[in-house]
């Protein structure tokens, strides 16, 4: 850890998000609790604090769920992604005083534990309508605590990009448990077809949104390229933009073809921090820069400019009048390759 | 994303597609989103027909028979611990006869015929209602 080291690295632009979002959730909190009052006087703080920070965590997971699908649809919200992160910290936050609010006025004035209370209070497994809905919560809230106390880059970086995105794909479980606690608790006492009606109707463009992606992705990578004398054809160079790339699919993989200042050079498309689609992002000062959260490589070699240690792999290009062709087998990561001279 | 982190992906959302609206659909069915009201009157119809007595007021429906008493929770009540108590000769809260939760109808036992009910929260010690036979 250098002498310069900032635990969170904001730039102007997170800043505003950041701003943003806060000044959102108060303002949430502040009309809920106007609304409640107003129809419904006799409601306790602690209740009133409990259901303000609970159904304002379930619409930020929400927002959050649909952020991925809506880069992938349209690059006008990869701005968005970019601060994701900073979004599920504050999500868990509301979720922890939802939670943290609901243990002590509702477990922690007994004589046993408050979390043993959670699991014991009420004992009706098998019921549908009764069904400890707490415990749901309670396991939603501790995926959510491990993955807001491991969402810096240290932990990504600790754990390996593989095993911190499957620990983190674990956002989809602890939103099915929110989804069950909501349905087997709230809404077995406040029966309103409004609400029950917005979770459906939440619940449906998430999914939706999640499919829609991955049926577009999967027609993407079942596209098949034509293979001459163990070199695949790929496209005509004029496809290709200047400090752009084009994808292309092998065995199952992406590949990002860029031009730039007058040679071609093919990487793995997958960005090493957080899976990106390099080759939806440019060139900028020589380095390939991934349009999630600007993490760079150097085209001919897949590295990132010192001091970063980031490595993608890197494949052979060759160009035959206007057509360019690429050698599916791929160089180990880091491998400097010459680049294809146009 | 790699092609195994998209095909998981793909399989996870699969899953809750199937999972979520399942646990939706059960968890609401008995609720009577729509008509509770109109199905609680026509219950309580019925328990009318057979009772000893019966009483209405704007929170609860009551019936009380020979062995049970039977009541009718109109809505949710705000209190967070409502028992049920039966009254005794000089007019106070006397044994535990139940618990009431959520809106929905209540079968207690009872081995002698009570004075009265009543529904009392024991947390903030308030009387919420109170019937006399």
């Amino acid at each position: 850890m250098g002498l310069d080291y900032q635990l969170v690295l904001w730039n102007k632009y997170k800043k505003t998000y950041d701003k943003i979002i806060v000044a959102s959730m108060l303002f949430y909190i502040i009309v809920f609790a106007i609304v409640t009052l107003v129809f419904n006087s006799e409601t306790s703080v602690e209740t009133l604090v409990i259901r303000a920070f609970g159904s304002l965590a379930i619409i930020m997971l929400h927002v959050i769920l649909v952020i991925g699908p809506l880069a992938r649809l349209n690059t006008r919200f990869l701005p968005i992604l970019y601060n994701r992160r900073h979004l599920g910290v504050l999500m868990f936050i509301a979720a922890f005083i939802h939670g943290g609010f609901s243990m002590f006025q509702f477990h922690a004035l007994g004589d046993v534990n408050p979390i043993y209370s959670v699991f014991t209070s009420n004992m009706d497994y098998g019921s549908l309508t009764n069904f400890p809905f707490q415990v749901l919560g309670f396991f939603a809230l501790l995926i959510l605590f491990v993955m807001a106390s491991t969402s810096h880059d240290f932990f990504l970086g600790n754990l390996s990009a593989k095993v911190w995105k499957r620990l983190h794909m674990m956002v989809y479980l602890a939103y099915a448990l929110s989804i069950a606690h909501v349905f087997l608790g709230a809404f077995q006492q406040e029966t309103s077809p409004f609400t029950i009606g917005i979770m459906a109707i939440g619940f449906v463009i998430v999914a939706s949104l999640h499919l829609i992606t991955a049926f577009k992705e999967r027609k993407i990578d079942n596209t098949k390229t034509e293979e001459k004398e163990g070199w695949l054809e790929v496209c005509n160079i004029s496809e290709i933009e200047e400090d752009r790339a084009k994808i292309f699919t092998i065995a199952n993989e992406r590949v990002a073809i860029f031009k730039y200042e007058g040679k071609l050079s093919a990487i793995h498309n997958v960005c090493k921090h957080q899976g990106g689609p390099l080759g939806e992002g440019k060139i900028i000062d020589g380095c390939i820069t991934c349009p999630w959260h600007g993490y760079q490589y150097l085209p001919s070699n897949g590295q990132s400019p010192p001091p970063f240690t980031e490595k993608v792999a890197t494949y052979e290009l060759k160009l035959k009048g206007e057509i360019v062709y690429i050698n599916p087998e791929a160089f180990d990561e880091g491998t400097e390759v010459k680049p294809c001279k146009i | 994303m790699t092609s195994g982190l998209r095909k998981a992906h793909t399989y996870i959302w699969l899953v809750l597609i199937i999972i979520v609206p399942v646990i939706m659909f059960f968890s609401i069915k008995d609720l009577n989103v729509f008509s509770s009201e109109n199905n609680t009157v026509s219950q309580h119809t019925d328990l009318k027909k057979d009772s000893l007595k019966s009483f209405e007021n704007d929170i609860v429906k009551m019936a009380v028979f020979e062995s049970h008493v039977e009541i009718i929770l109109k809505t949710t009540l705000k209190s967070s611990s409502s028992i049920v108590y039966d009254v005794d000769e000089k007019g106070n809260k006397s044994n535990v006869i139940g618990q009431l939760t959520t809106a929905g109808v209540y079968k207690f036992n009872i081995n002698n015929l009570p004075k009265g009910i009543i529904i009392y929260d024991d947390l903030k010690q308030v009387e919420i209602t109170k019937f006399s036979l």
